[in-house]
């Protein structure tokens, strides 16, 4: 591992290959050493790569991700680019959408995979991807704050966050997930570009940051406040105070010019997107979200948008906030992580909606405190140290219970979470149905399927009026109410009734011929409105019903079909940040730093007050 | 700063969740909505010390389904039972109100004294078939220095067990192959013919309105799709009776209709294309839902409602009754069409009241009416 810089949070037993100057990562190095000593050194990287692929591994070979809410959109988007990586339009989902709405790298990835293992194995195998980049990132990202000691603790404990766990597996978040590790991942070569100005710094960080853009947008923008600002901040200090090379004016105007580069870039690579967003801004009717909810009055939401994600992060807390305080350097680091904390208990408090103004309506919250936690690492990874240091074995198995309760906690919550609508149990006879006997000529939705809609759209060759992508929605019964998807209208209330009612009396207009009921809570409606059963699946558990008098569906004319232009630098761009980001780290090797002139350490004067 | 900014972002950090307790900090867009029974942070309920306070407590806690906490809220000089309570509320007999899910509710003030308190609640039950509103006046009195409901007794009907004759007309279908379609029978269609059509123009839009029937001696599935055309014989809208319309109709049978355009000024339209499409299907005279005592009478918001009774002469449950009437002027014209859903179940041979609302500038001219009830039956109710 690379020497501990000598601001950097230290342990408070220095391990002896600190010293060793030409120490490197010891990828697999093995060294018989007692039980003090091996709790006083750094976890190998390759050590917590391992961990991360011996804990999530199985989890995803038993495909459990494919129960979330999101991964079968994913998927779908998947499989529309396996099938047509140039043509963003798909005409599955609401009578056609650009998949321009959103960025494309992830499903892109999934997509390359999926024409050697299968999309849902191609799915795992991005998510593997995305865990194992994120505690890489966290470790590297740790180390701008702590030792490598701290920073490995802290990379060895992100494998076991709550917050992980319910994104991977009951979210089904991966773009987020990959767009913050890769994120992570770049943060530390833009602290070293702006604090020591090298160039390969700064080719690497402006990929990285690209390629995270490309995975998910939300994260690329939030992340400049919550994850580039403390890093900024710091090498300010750092700069002010004279532990970096570079003077406080050569730090701000690095920052500057890598913002631009990223800025220019990500314009670039995501001009599609931007073209699409400012064609369609998003104008529709807030949807209601259970993290825009105040927690306080809900102990189920209050579970799933706070005790899951954080575990046993909330007994840190207080050694979290006084140890951040304590340090002049760590403060920016404490305050994104408080911010990314309200944030994240969406409604609870009013800052978040007086902050973002309309676009409160538009977020979901539960990925700002996946944000917190991260933030929290480098604090919890100094706390580790000091428990381990003054506890020994008997510290190790504490943190190691805390760990792997909060991972099992989350994964408990999987089927504990009382408010998760249950999705249909097998949707192979729905799809069967519309494959065969001339049925895809027209359009369907499904009702009470949750996310198996995406599953079922993945695989039909028929198109759906509904989809599970709110902001690529443009038909006017679906943006008018304040409902999301059809399929949980009555999640909705009466605006998801509402929403459903006005696609039901346009049935004709769109060609929507067939519906599929997952939940009898519909059945009155279809009744009074016209439609009647007329087939049973899955032992009763999905009925088919239809409606005669509707015609063959049409191309519904849109001005939301991108150009082939669009369609080409989509297919094109995303990747080629992603394979450059690659390569430059493989080609470039990372720059070993010297020790740079001591500085001021802050560790000495605060550790004596705040020891757990 | 080592000790100031805990202290300051502690500080904050509650003071903000305190003022998202406020109504200035809350958030206008909340969850989804919960169907399930959620009773945590009761102990976050304030102390009901006025009528309005009461009021919330217990729709709050009704929303929530957490039954406890709500019957908690009333008095004890309340003349219901726990369970009576829940099933006025939840409803039962797979009846509409057992689908539906309170969503809002607003009240009014009629009077309130020191002991006593009267407040009429609108109330909004988001359900299957669209919004529910219900209208009731609730009674608080002060008990010590909380204020309670007085809840009145609900009169649950209960039917003892009995035998019915059915000697009513059915017709089924014998099809030549089990995968024909619903619709696509190898048989002609029933004839049925739309025997009036009036357009007017309403603040919501256009709507046009009239009767069917089918003329054929089978039963029929029956839907009615308007379009509205201009003077080049262009295209504005299209739209369908949706469920303003009894779809089954037997032999002879006639039902009201009506297709609302949203939006739509009827002086851009030239003129109406009517198209009626009918589908043989297999049909029941059974239940037969008789309508009584129909009258037009005003409603406690001083509204014109069509009132009457509902009878369900069959010997199964009606789970959720539609009410579809016309409305005819001297000239017995067609001037308005509307429906109504009874959010009680309709025992065997029993009654249960319905109501369907007349536009204020209709009720004047309104000399006859005709009353149609549509139904929905659960499987194995």
């Amino acid at each position: 591992m690379a020497p501990t810089k000598p601001w950097q949070e230290k342990s408070s037993k220095p391990y002896t290959l600190k010293q060793n100057p030409n120490f490197r990562y010891q990828m697999g190095t093995t060294t018989t050493v007692n039980t003090a000593q091996s709790y006083s050194r750094p976890v190998p990287l390759l050590v917590i790569i391992l961990a991360a692929v011996a804990v999530h591994g199985p989890l995803l070979l038993m495909q459990l991700p494919t129960g979330s809410y999101d991964a079968n959109f994913h998927m779908f988007f998947a499989s529309h680019y396996a099938h047509h990586w140039f043509d963003p339009w798909n005409e599955k989902w609401f009578a056609g959408f650009s998949q321009t709405t959103y960025p494309p790298l992830v499903h892109q990835w999934i997509a390359l995979f999926s024409e050697v293992i299968g999309l849902k194995l191609a799915y795992m195998l991005v998510q593997m991807i995305a865990i194992v980049l994120l505690v890489v990132g966290v470790f590297r990202f740790a180390r701008i704050w702590v030792d490598d000691r701290a920073a490995s603790y802290a990379a060895l404990v992100s494998i076991f966050l709550g917050s992980l766990a319910f994104l991977a597996y009951q979210a089904g978040q991966l773009a987020t997930i990959t767009s913050a590790a890769l994120y992570l991942n770049a943060l530390p070569y833009f602290y070293e570009w702006i604090t020591e100005s090298g160039g390969r710094s700064l080719v690497k960080g402006v990929a990285i940051g690209l390629a995270a853009a490309a995975a998910h947008h939300v994260t690329l923008i939030f992340g400049v406040f919550f994850f580039a600002v403390p890093v900024l901040w710091t090498a300010c200090l750092d700069a002010h105070d004279e532990r970096v090379s570079g003077s406080l004016f050569g730090v701000l105007s690095r920052s500057a010019v890598f913002a631009f580069v990223v800025g220019v870039g990500v314009a670039i690579v995501l001009l599609p997107y931007w073209l699409t967003m400012i064609q369609h801004p998003i104008s529709q009717m807030p949807i209601p979200h259970d993290s825009r909810s105040n927690f306080l009055f809900s102990l189920p939401i209050a579970a799933n948008n706070f005790l899951i994600p954080y575990g046993a992060l909330i007994l840190a807390l207080p050694f979290i906030v006084l140890r951040g305080a304590a340090s002049r350097r760590l403060i920016p680091l404490l305050l994104g992580f408080w911010m990314a904390v309200i944030f994240g208990l969406g409604g609870t408090t009013p800052l978040p909606r007086w902050l973002l103004g309309r676009a409160y309506e538009v977020l979901t919250y539960e990925r700002f405190a996946f944000w917190a936690t991260l933030l929290a690492m480098p604090l919890l990874g100094v706390l580790l140290v000091r428990l381990l240091d003054r506890f020994q074995t008997k510290g190790a198995v504490a943190i190691a219970t805390c760990a792997v309760a909060t991972l099992g906690a989350a994964l408990w919550w999987l089927n504990g979470n009382p408010t998760r609508p249950t999705g249909a149990s097998d949707v192979q006879p729905v799809i069967s149905f519309l494959n065969r006997d001339g049925h895809d000529a027209y359009r369907y939705i499904t009702l009470g399927f949750g996310s198996e809609l995406s599953e079922v759209s993945t695989y039909t060759s028929a198109n759906s009026v509904d989809g599970d992508y709110n902001s690529a929605r443009l038909l006017p019964e679906m943006t008018h109410y304040g409902s999301a998807q059809l399929t949980d209208a009555k999640f909705y209330g009466s605006a998801g009734m509402a929403s459903l009612r006005a696609m039901l009396a346009h049935a004709n207009r769109y060609g929507l011929k067939y519906i599929f009921v997952h939940d009898p809570f519909y059945e009155p409606l279809l009744t009074f409105v016209g439609w009647r059963k007329i087939e049973s699946f899955d032992g009763g558990a999905i009925t088919a019903w239809s409606k005669e008098d509707v015609p063959p569906a049409h191309k519904i004319q849109s001005d939301a079909v991108p150009p082939a232009w669009e369609g080409l630098m989509w297919g094109i761009l995303p990747m080629v940040v992603s394979f450059l980001a690659i390569f430059l780290e493989l080609l470039l090797p990372e720059h070993r730093r010297s020790l740079l002139p001591v500085g001021i350490s802050l560790a000495p004067q605060s550790e004596q007050h705040f020891a757990a | 700063m080592r000790i100031t900014l805990p202290i300051i972002l502690v500080a904050a950090t509650v003071g903000l969740m305190g003022i998202g307790l406020t109504r200035f900090g809350r958030a206008h867009v909340g969850g989804t909505i919960s169907v399930e029974e959620d009773s945590s942070f009761a102990a976050l309920t304030p102390k009901p010390t006025t009528p309005e306070l009461a009021l919330t407590n217990l729709m709050t806690a009704v929303q929530r389904r957490d039954w406890d906490q709500a019957y908690a809220a009333l008095s004890e000089s309340s003349d219901i039972d726990k369970q009576a309570f829940i099933e006025d509320w939840k409803g039962s007999n797979g009846s509409l109100r057992a689908y539906s899910v309170l969503e809002g509710y607003e009240p009014h003030p009629l009077h309130i004294t020191d002991d006593n308190a009267e407040i009429r609640v609108h109330i909004r039950f988001a359900s299957p078939v669209g919004p529910i509103e219900d209208v009731r006046d609730i009674h608080f009195v002060r008990e010590g220095d909380t204020w309670k409901a007085v809840w009145p007794k609900v009169h649950i009907a209960t039917v003892p067990a009995q035998v019915v004759p059915v000697t009513y007309l059915k017709w089924d279908l014998v099809t030549g192959s089990s995968a024909d379609l619903w619709g696509q029978k190898n048989v002609d269609s029933p004839h049925v013919r739309i025997t009036s059509m009036t357009a007017v123009n309403t603040a919501e839009g256009a709507v046009v309105m009239g009767e069917v029937v089918n003329e054929d001696t089978i039963p029929a599935f029956v839907n009615v799709n308007a379009t509205l055309l201009d003077a080049a014989g262009n295209s504005i809208d299209e739209e369908t009776s949706f469920d303003k319309i009894d779809h089954v109709l037997l032999p002879k049978q006639v039902t009201p209709y009506r297709v609302d355009f949203p939006n739509v000024d009827l002086k851009r339209v030239k003129s109406v294309r009517m198209d009626e499409h009918a589908t043989l299907v297999p049909a029941s005279a059974d239940p037969v839902i008789g309508v009584m005592n129909q009258k037009v009478e005003s409603d406690v918001q001083g509204k014109a409602v069509l009132e009457g009774d509902l009878m369900n002469e069959s010997g199964d449950i009606v789970n959720i009754p539609h009410v579809i009437a016309s409305f005819y002027d001297s000239n017995g014209k067609v001037i308005w069409v509307s429906d109504g859903y009874v959010d009680r179940a309709l025992l065997p041979q029993s009654s249960e009241p319905f109501a369907v609302e007349i536009p204020r500038s209709v009720a004047s001219r309104v000399q006859n009416f005709h009353v149609v009830v549509n139904h929905y039956n659960m499987e194995g109710s």
